[in-house]
């Protein structure tokens, strides 16, 4: 909210401590819990493995109904880390939220835009990539930008950045809302004691449905994210 | 408010820093993902799908072997009862074979049995007759020699009866 970002400089380039903290929380976790899921796989699976490939499968479905050929199937690991990623950093600052000195270290990282725009970027770059890799540039070009017909060019190219812009900012802006409703209704609570018990049960309804729409944003993230990669990949 | 709100960032700095670490971390995270769950996790899942489709292959086969099996084994049974029928027919043939020779033969036996008892019977009987001929041809001359050689009394006659019988018992006695 009115926190103050703490800016330090290392090599010369600027980084947002709290982004770079919870960033690197998020990873850890989610790196910690597929770690230890994937302990023991055996071919009949049992316990924890039934949960990591129930995972697994629903990324490949995501993957499947975008990119329904055999190409897909090398997408899998980037839906599941980019879906199983998002979806911890959407609840991690419903969960914790860490201020110190009225800096704030852990939230969610997708509350930033510059995390939610760092992935957008990311997948739209390897969409692109993708594209000119399997058409080459002037077939990339043709079936990206002058497909259904040449007269498209300029809402084709315009589509590109609009696309960048709602991926990232959808993402951002719905659990950027939720964190700012949030702490909204916390600052409600502390006026005086008659809100405090209505204030704790809105504020308890916000967080679960705070759960439910960083579940909704991740999935819609990677379902995106392998639609844009298709738009690239496959002729129209 | 703004501090952190898209291009008012510029304001306290934009930190594209965090642009950097993000994609840096995003990519180490995919590479761990990659090497201790990922590619063990859909390998095990790859090799679980071959198995499931070998099985219900395999379940197939057995199914269709088992059904053959079954197909023989009633073309088996059929077929013995056709034989064991005429096993049974073959069987009867021969005891009804084996009946007719046997009294065949026991009529023949009987025949030659009857004859040869008969055939006895005769040559006893002959052997009787001549012995009763030669007996009395004996004794007709015994007899005449008796009568030939003296004359006789009456006391003498009777004595020669007397011991006519007597030698026809002794004869007898020998005999």
């Amino acid at each position: 909210m009115d926190e103050k970002t703490q800016i330090i400089t290392f090599l010369g380039i600027p980084f947002n401590v709290s982004n770079i903290v919870s960033g690197t929380l998020t990873a850890l976790i989610v790196f910690c819990l597929v770690f230890w899921l994937s302990r023991s796989i055996k071919l009949k699976p049992t316990g924890k493995q039934n949960v990591l490939e129930w995972l697994i499968d629903f990324t490949n479905g995501i993957v499947k109904s975008a990119i329904p050929d055999e190409v897909g199937k090398s997408y899998g690991l980037l839906a599941f880390t980019l879906f199983v990623f998002i979806f911890v950093a959407n609840q991690i600052g419903l969960i914790i939220e860490i201020s110190f000195n009225g800096y704030n270290y852990v939230k969610s990282p997708t509350s930033s835009p510059m995390t939610t725009m760092t992935f957008a970027f990311m997948v739209l770059l390897l969409a692109h990539f993708m594209g000119v890799k399997k058409f080459g540039f002037k077939g990339y070009f043709v079936n990206s930008y002058m497909s259904p017909m040449k007269a498209l060019l300029p809402i084709n190219i315009l589509e590109q950045f609009t696309n960048f812009i709602t991926l990232a900012l959808r993402l951002y802006g719905n659990i950027y809302a939720g964190e700012v409703l949030l702490t909204l209704i916390y600052e409600l609570a502390k006026t005086n004691t008659f809100v405090f018990i209505p204030a704790s049960v809105l504020e308890l309804i916000w967080q679960g449905f705070s759960v439910f729409i960083g579940s909704i944003q991740a999935f819609v993230f990677t379902t995106l994210t392998m639609v844009y990669i298709s738009q690239k990949i496959e002729k129209e | 408010m703004n501090s952190t709100f898209l291009l008012g960032a510029a304001s306290s700095g934009f930190a594209w820093g965090d642009f950097l670490y993000y994609l840096v971390i995003f990519l180490i995270l995919l590479a761990l993902i990659k090497k201790f769950a990922w590619s063990p996790v859909t390998e095990m899942m790859e090799k679980r799908a071959t198995k499931i489709a070998n099985d219900i292959d395999s379940a197939e086969d057995s199914r269709k072997k088992a059904q053959e099996l079954a197909q023989q084994r009633e073309v088996a049974l059929k077929d013995s009862h056709v034989e064991a029928s005429k096993i049974i027919d073959r069987a009867k043939q021969n005891g009804e074979q084996q009946k007719t020779n046997i009294v065949n033969s026991a009529h023949d036996e009987v025949v030659t049995m009857k004859a040869n008892a008969k055939k006895d019977i005769q040559q006893e009987r002959q052997e009787a007759l001549d012995g009763v001929k030669n007996d009395v041809a004996e004794l007709s001359i015994e007899i005449a020699s008796k009568i030939i050689q003296k004359e006789l009394s009456s006391e003498d006659q009777k004595a020669l009866v007397d011991s006519y019988i007597e030698g026809l018992g002794k004869q007898n006695g020998i005999r």
